[in-house]
């Protein structure tokens, strides 16, 4: 009778036992692969990070390597007398591509997302899309900018040449293949008062005004730095 | 009696436990079954970055050695006047290029644009092709021969659009020098891609890939090929 019982009680321990370590290797199987993910997760975060890393010191090397060729080439053509028009030319049109630093009077722009509207405080037939900053209000502005004669222009940092896209993917805007966010600080320069159009009533920066929030001022000294990327010519002859 | 009962009360207490972590061990295998697709989209993205950087990497380890290059021939070239005048020319050859200063021709697309009975073609259309040619890679770009280069703006005004403050009407060719690859992958990529989506809106719009394009140099004034503002930094 005693011996049954410890019998049957110890079946009952032994099956829990069984359940608990079965489900106990399902877990580890479970945790083992998610270890291991994490841990190439983490070599993928390591390889961006050295990646990236390896473009900026390129990007020095390719800073010094530009400098140094300026240097070279106006003492080995020191001789020629046609040479110095010629480097003029060819400074004049780096400064165009927009793959030097430059500076000058113009205007700053700060479009923002607009913090005053959230999904607790918007009304029910509007959208809250309509208060966030879009790829195509930067397009819009940047062309605006362009036809008011900008002569240089920069989102962020990053300088608008002429292989510049600005795009969004997801909810996420690139400009150059870099990610830029809110808020958006817009620097252009060009004669101050031509700018002024921009901001006329039912112009562009007029028309975002009721949606975004915007501030602009002109400056005496803007600096737009230059386009770190290569503006290449695989393809054209 | 008593020996059973405490008996009882070790084996009821023992399944707790048991249970109690077996619960937990559940728990944890639930957790980690829900975090899991986000893991893989991160995964992902975090490969595209790596991409991303290594290609602007590679062009740009491309340049210097160019460049290093450029230094070098000058160095070799300073005695001789005739040769160090080459290297130069050779150079503002490229730049001028680059800038849109000479005609050009490669490889590449040209999309065409019309008016149809309901649809116009609006300023805003082209804006967005030209944003999404430069994704695609487009060196050079140009509608109706007028070439889009850095400054180019595109405006409507009274219905009329103006490309380097110069007038153009429909239809409307859009060269693209490129890989051919890319640019028509790119445009016609389906129901995002720019044709799909302007078909869909009920306007005209076809595409040829072609082997040999010309651009032509921009040819507006030179009021967008030089500077009046701005200076290059200190």
């Amino acid at each position: 009778m005693n011996k049954n019982r410890i019998a049957i009680t110890l079946g009952i321990v032994c099956l829990v036992l069984t359940i608990a370590i079965s489900v106990q290797i399902k877990t580890m199987k479970g945790t083992s692969s998610t270890v291991s993910k994490r841990f190439s997760e983490d070599n993928l975060r390591d390889e961006v990070l050295k990646w990236k890393e390896k473009y900026e010191t390129e990007t020095l090397n390719l800073d010094n390597a530009e400098k140094r060729l300026a240097t070279v080439r106006e003492e080995s053509t020191k001789n020629d007398t046609t040479a110095s028009a010629k480097e003029e030319q060819i400074t004049l049109n780096n400064n165009l591509l927009g793959i030097t630093d430059v500076e000058g009077k113009g205007i700053e722009i700060i479009v923002k997302d607009n913090s005053s509207i959230t999904s607790e405080t918007i009304g029910v037939l509007d959208d809250i899309s309509n208060y966030i900053v879009h790829d195509n209000d930067l397009r819009n502005i940047v062309n605006e900018l362009k036809n008011a004669g900008a002569e240089a222009i920069s989102i962020n940092g990053q300088r608008i040449v002429s292989t510049t896209a600005i795009t969004c993917i997801g909810n996420v805007i690139k400009i150059n293949d870099e990610k830029v966010t809110s808020p958006f600080v817009i620097k252009a320069i060009g004669f101050p008062e031509r700018f002024e159009t921009l901001s006329r009533s039912g112009g562009i920066l007029d028309n975002l005004d009721d949606y975004l929030e915007i501030s602009t001022r002109k400056l005496d000294n803007v600096k737009i730095p230059k386009y770190t990327g290569v503006i290449a010519s695989k393809y054209m002859k | 009696m008593n020996k059973e009962k405490i008996t009882m009360a070790t084996v009821v207490g023992i399944v707790c436990i048991l249970l109690v972590s077996v619960m937990f061990a559940q728990f944890r295998t639930v957790e980690e079954t829900d975090i899991e697709g986000i893991e893989v989209a991160r995964e992902e993205e975090l490969r595209t970055m790596i991409a991303s950087w290594k290609a602007k990497y590679e062009e740009t380890s491309q340049k210097v050695q160019e460049t290093n290059k450029k230094i070098n021939e000058y160095q070799e070239k300073a005695e001789s006047v005739e040769e160090t005048a080459n290297l130069l020319n050779e150079e503002l050859a490229q730049t001028n290029m680059l800038v849109g200063k000479t005609d050009v021709t490669g490889e590449g697309i040209i999309v065409h644009l019309s008016d149809n009975e309901n649809k116009q073609i609006e300023e805003k259309d082209l804006l967005y092709l030209i944003n999404e040619l430069r994704l695609a890679g487009a060196e050079a770009i140009s509608i109706n021969d007028k070439r889009i280069v850095n400054m180019t703006e595109i405006v409507s005004v009274n219905e009329t659009i103006l490309i380097n403050t110069e007038r153009v009407t429909a239809p409307y060719t859009v060269k693209a020098i490129g890989n051919q690859k890319y640019l028509s992958s790119a445009l016609s990529l389906k129901n995002s891609g720019y044709i799909d989506i302007y078909t869909s809106l009920g306007k005209t719009i076809s595409m040829s890939v072609e082997k040999n394009i010309k651009i032509l140099a921009y040819n507006s004034g030179n009021n967008l090929m030089k500077f009046k503002y701005v200076k290059e930094a200190k």
